[in-house]
Formats: structure tokens, C-alpha cells, sequence
């Protein structure tokens, strides 16, 4: 039905250009003909097609972009789902015609060097004014902006207060022998990242290959204390919510989620500092839609979906204004705080020059 | 002939030429190599992947052709009316979703599942101390795939019963065997290709599975299936060494087929 709407919308359309061009030749002339040829050309039509992940299109996410969809209905976004940054890479390099995308913000120059994405035009988004400056700063490469931020969260420990005691505030407790069978990591190579935070290396992100051997060689010797590598948040949920786990690497919104269960939890910030991620909107340079995916993330910019975006998902989002109604997401975001997501508060996670190296070292570890 | 070649051989050769860089996901410069392949060889982090994934298989695998067999002998050749009900019984459950029975495992085998419960309740074990290797381990993949695998293991196996010719039987009781060299001499070797069908049933594609270690496996159960699906999808794509990896396993399975399909012959194995 919606294909039949955007086929029955993109006639009406030729017939409103045609006849403007008909009108504007009366009136103007050949210079005014011209003029409306070429708006037809630069008209944007069909279905904005954005590659997202799980949960942020029609499958629930659909308040984040409802004002798009409204002053957008004969362009309503397509999605593709992308499970990862590498998947997505993967879909774009087999030819999915996307408009935009959603790396996170580790992957910007990665991205933004590899010739599949363009830069951005801040002035297209009214929101953008509105959106973190650290956050902002974050999405540029070479003083352009090619990453448009919006959801975002951190990278900490959440652990039973009633089941753990932590020697210190520290990453170490994701290692720690003691809770031998009640740990849980993340199924990312970010996981030799915190390696090198917990070891103390200089650049967790560009360890040399001394250090990447040491940060392997630590999360292969405690791998025997992990009982879950959890890849998605309800699989992390499901096992420390029923008991099978008491420690895992997770998101301010498990911190919440858990504690909805009326579970004992605490989320800990490291010594160490934990990691702030944000998700980047990114432009295809194949994108026919330049406008309509402007308009899109306009929406998704706006206080009303940031406000949404906390209180349903329990991300944290880039617009400064927006503030959940749950005073401990607030608390666990550190919303108040605009540098909640960098130095001093926190390590915004960032390119890893060897991403290859790291994913390869990585898998090996699961499968030791 | 033509679909076997569209939809398996030529899949295959895609493969094989991403193993060796012929083919690539990234543009620009590429060229046949055979990196990708020693870097497989190479590693024993693989191998020891590849031989845990071939141990919990053959596991998986005799287990449940072990508690097969009496189950399809029975419902074979107990002569009871009932039988096909009794087989309809023991496959109703494969009539709901996979992943929702696999699920249903964590209720069940969880530290404060089913099984966890009833120990703490019947004071075999103190709450804080629930048996954790049920769920999240290597075991609790094996026992899932067994679940779910039961009924591919039965159904072969009640077939070439069924399909014994019972004067066989009548004859070796004329001659005096008793019941069980009956059933060695007779009954055993002719029902023994519905016992090897059915174990490669299992064999074969459990060496690959993936779905149900992710789902309870943990970090014990990650098999050599996880790792091919993870080298195509996750981290950074390394498409180069998936593709050995997945086409290493389709060889050691072809391998294995071709060995054992002699097995699959009934008439030669019963004129031997």
C-alpha cells in the first residue's frame, strides 16, 4: 500500500512540477522553464532507505522520527537492519542502496576516510544547535561533519551489591577470580580495549603488538571466570535478571533495567574511567535523498525524540535539553554534565588504527 | 542437476574464491593468495575449536542414537497398536518453534531454573551454591542439540526396523538363538543403516551449529560454527579466513560422508 502511495504521490508530483514549469514559462519565460526543470531534477523522490539498528525503526522507534514521517509521508524511510558496524560495511560494499547509517562514533574517520560517506550540512538540521559540542567535535574528520550524534551511553561494570563485594573501583572486577562463573562480557574487540585501560597502557585504542599480546593473553587467562559474552542487551538482561550472572560490562540502561527487576545493582565507574559510545548518523555518498536524510535526522535531533529516546530506551542522547523523567538514568548519564562523555569523566571511545588486528585477536579469544 | 549446481556447487566456488582473495569484499587491489589458508593451518586456536566442535557432535550424536534405538525398537516391533500415536507423541514438540524450545531450556537448566529448584528444595544443594555448568556451558548445548536432534535419530532408525522382514526373526527363534542373539545376529545388522543415517543426520550438522550455542552455550559451549559466523559478521569482516574455516568444514563433511555412505546401502551391508 505505501509503495502504491509513493508511486501514486510521485505522479502527482511530476504533474505539480510540469505544471509549475508550464505556469513559470507563461510568466517568465525560458529562464523561468529552466528554473523548474531543474527543481524536477533535484526533487527527491521515493522511500528514504536508512540501514539502522534493531529497535530504531519500525519496529519501535518509531517516536524518534514521527515529525519526519509527518511533513514526510509520501518519503517514509525503508529500513535495512544492520546487527554491527561490520555488517553494515559489509551491506553498503554489496551494494544496499542506503541514505544513511548509524556507525558508532569508533568508526568516523574510519568511515569518513573510506570514500563511501559525505560530509554533512549542520545547517540543514535545526536541532543541530542543540546537540552536545563534545558529542559534535566527535563526528568531524578534517573539519567536516560527517557524524551527526544522537543516542549514546557508556561502556561500565554493573554488579549485585548484595552477591559483590569489589576489591576496588575497577575494570578488574570483570576479571576478578572470586566471581569465577558470574561474569559477563560484551562480544566486542573493545574488550582488548578495556584490557589495555585495566593494564594501564597509554593508548588502549593503538596498542603495539607487545601490548595486544598482553591484553589477549589477560582476557584469554580469565576467559575461564566469564559464563556469558553477551551480543545483545535482552540476552544480558535474561541472565543477570534470573540470577546466572552477578557482574557484566553493560550500558547505563541495564544499570535501570536491572534495577526495575528490584535487584541490588550498582554501576560502577572505574578508576580506570569507563568508555562513552554515540551513535553517528553518516550520510552515504551514493545517497540520492541528500535532503530528505537531512530532514530525518532533524527529527531524530529533536528535544521531543532525545526526551523519548531516555525514557523508553534508557540511551542517553545527544540534545542537551532533553532530560528523562527517571532520575537515576539521570544520575547514571550524568545528563547534567555536558563532559560527561570525555576527559576528565570519561574515555570517548575513538578510531582503533588496527581494527582488523583487534577484531582478529578478539575472536580468537571466544575461541580459545 | 541444474539446482544442484545453482544453489550448492556455485555457492561453493564463491566461497572458496573469497578464501583465496580472488574475490573481495573490499574494492581495489586483490589477488590469489593463500594466506588466509595458512593462517587457518597455522593456528591451533582452530584446530582446538574444530576438534571440541567434532567431540561435542560425536557426543551429541551416540548419545542420542543410543537413546534412540530402544525408543524406535519399541514402538517397531513391540507390536503395539498404538505405535503411531506414540510416534506422533514424540515428535509433537518439533511442531513448535526451534528457537522457543531451546528457550524453554533456560527455565529449566538456569541457577534458579527448574532443575536448580527442585535441588534447593529437596536440600541436595544450598541456594548460593545451584549447579551453574546446566546452563551457559558445554553441556548445555550438547543436551539441547540432543533434544532437539531425538527425533531425526528416531525416525530412521524406526523405519528400517519396521521395514525388517520379521521371518527372519521367526526363523532365528526355529533355530534356538534366544531372544538377544536373535537381535545380535539379526535384527542389529539389518537395521544398522537406519542407525548410521541417523547418526550422520545429527553428525553433519551439528559439527556447524551455531544457533543454539549462541543461545546456551556461554562462553564453554562457542563452537566452530560461532567463529565462521562471526569472522562474516562481526568485529571487522574478515571474509578471507570465514571462508577457509567454512569451506575446511564442508570437506572434513564430505570426507566423512563419502566414507560412511557405504553404510547407507542396506542391501550390501545386510549381504554381509
Amino acid at each position: 500500500m505505501e509503495g502504491e502511495e509513493t508511486r501514486r504521490f510521485d505522479r502527482q508530483t511530476l504533474f505539480r512540477y510540469a505544471a509549475a514549469a508550464g505556469g513559470a514559462g507563461v510568466l517568465a519565460g525560458r529562464t523561468g522553464i529552466a528554473d523548474a526543470m531543474r527543481s524536477i531534477s533535484l526533487a527527491e523522490t521515493g522511500r528514504l532507505q536508512v540501514m539502522d539498528w534493531a529497535g530504531y525503526g519500525n519496529d519501535g522507534g518509531q517516536s524518534m522520527f514521527a515529525s519526519y514521517v509527518k511533513t514526510h509521508a509520501a518519503n517514509k524511510p525503508q529500513f535495512t537492519y544492520m546487527t554491527n558496524e561490520s555488517d553494515a560495511l559489509a551491506k553498503i560494499h554489496a551494494g544496499t542502496k542506503a541514505d544513511l547509517f548509524r556507525p558508532y562514533v569508533g568508526w568516523v574517520k574510519y568511515f569518513a576516510t573510506s570514500g563511501l560517506v559525505q560530509p554533512w550540512d549542520p545547517s540543514q538540521i535545526s536541532n543541530f544547535k542543540h546537540l552536545n559540542p563534545f558529542m559534535v567535535k566527535a563526528g568531524q574528520y578534517g573539519g567536516k561533519q560527517y557524524g551527526i550524534p544522537d543516542d549514546w551511553g557508556f561502556d561500565a561494570i554493573l554488579y549485585r551489591t548484595d552477591k559483590v563485594k569489589p576489591a576496588s573501583n575497577s575494570w578488574g572486577l570483570i576479571f576478578d577470580d572470586r566471581y569465577k562463573g558470574k561474569i559477563s562480557w560484551f562480544d566486542d574487540l573493545n574488550m582488548l580495549t578495556v584490557a589495555g585501560l585495566y593494564l594501564g597502557f597509554k593508548n588502549p585504542w593503538n596498542q603495539s603488538d607487545a601490548e595486544l599480546k598482553k591484553s589477549q593473553d589477560l582476557l584469554i587467562k580469565k576467559k575461564k571466570n566469564v559464563r556469558l559474552i553477551w551480543s545483545s542487551e535482552t540476552n544480558l538482561w535474561e541472565a543477570f535478571g534470573s540470577g546466572d550472572i552477578w557482574i557484566a560490562y553493560a550500558w547505563p540502561n541495564d544499570w535501570v533495567q536491572m534495577k526495575n527487576k528490584k535487584l541490588k545493582v550498582a554501576y560502577m565507574r572505574p578508576k580506570e574511567k569507563p568508555i562513552a559510545w554515540v551513535g553517528m548518523f553518516m550520510l552515504l555518498k551514493t545517497s540520492s535523498r541528500p535532503k530528505l536524510a537531512h530532514a530525518y535526522v532533524d527529527a531524530w535531533s529533536s528535544t521531543k525524540s532525545a526526551k523519548w529516546l531516555e525514557d523508553n530506551y534508557g540511551y542517553g542522547h545527544a540534545n542537551t535539553l532533553a532530560r528523562p523523567a527517571s532520575s537515576d538514568l539521570l544520575k547514571a548519564l550524568q545528563l547534567t554534565n555536558p563532559r560527561a562523555v570525555t576527559e576528565p569523566a570519561a574515555h570517548l571511545d575513538r578510531d582503533i588504527p588496527r581494527r582488523a588486528t583487534y577484531a582478529n585477536l578478539w575472536e580468537q579469544v571466544k575461541a580459545s | 542437476m541444474a539446482w544442484l549446481g545453482v544453489f550448492f556447487v556455485a555457492p561453493i566456488v564463491i566461497v572458496a574464491l573469497y578464501s583465496f582473495n580472488v574475490y573481495t569484499l573490499f574494492p581495489g587491489p586483490h589477488g590469489f593468495t593463500l594466506d588466509a589458508w595458512h593462517t587457518v593451518a597455522g593456528s591451533g586456536i582452530y584446530r582446538h575449536l574444530f576438534w571440541k566442535s567434532i567431540e561435542m557432535s560425536l557426543i551429541v550424536s551416540i548419545s542420542i542414537v543410543v537413546l534412540a534405538y530402544p525408543l524406535a525398537y519399541y514402538l517397531a516391533l513391540s507390536g503395539t497398536r498404538r505405535k503411531y500415536v506414540l510416534l506422533l507423541l514424540l515428535i509433537a514438540p518439533f511442531l513448535t518453534s526451534y528457537l522457543l524450545r531451546v528457550l524453554a531450556w533456560k527455565v529449566i537448566l538456569g541457577d534458579q531454573g527448574v532443575i536448580n529448584s527442585f535441588l534447593v528444595w529437596t536440600h541436595l544443594r544450598a541456594p548460593e551454591h545451584p549447579i551453574s555448568q546446566l546452563l551457559y556451558s558445554r553441556f548445555a548445548v550438547m543436551l539441547v542439540l540432543a533434544y532437539i536432534w531425538l527425533p531425526f535419530v528416531a525416525l530412521p532408525i524406526f523405519v528400517a526396523l519396521e521395514n525388517l522382514d520379521q521371518r527372519l526373526l521367526e526363523a532365528a527363534g526355529d533355530l534356538y538363538a534366544s531372544r538377544w542373539r536373535a537381535f545380535v545376529a539379526v535384527t542389529l545388522p539389518l537395521s544398522l543403516p537406519g542407525v548410521i543415517a541417523a547418526f550422520f543426520f545429527v553428525f553433519i550438522p551439528t559439527i556447524g551449529e551455531f544457533v543454539t550455542p549462541s543461545l546456551v552455550g556461554g562462553t564453554g559451549g562457542y563452537m566452530y560454527g560461532n567463529q565462521i559466523v562471526d569472522k562474516f559478521g562481526a568485529g571487522f569482516p574478515d571474509w578471507e579466513t570465514g571462508s577457509v574455516l567454512a569451506l575446511f568444514l564442508i570437506i572434513v563433511v564430505a570426507i566423512l560422508t563419502a566414507l560412511f555412505s557405504r553404510f547407507l546401502q542396506p542391501q550390501r551391508v545386510a549381504a554381509e
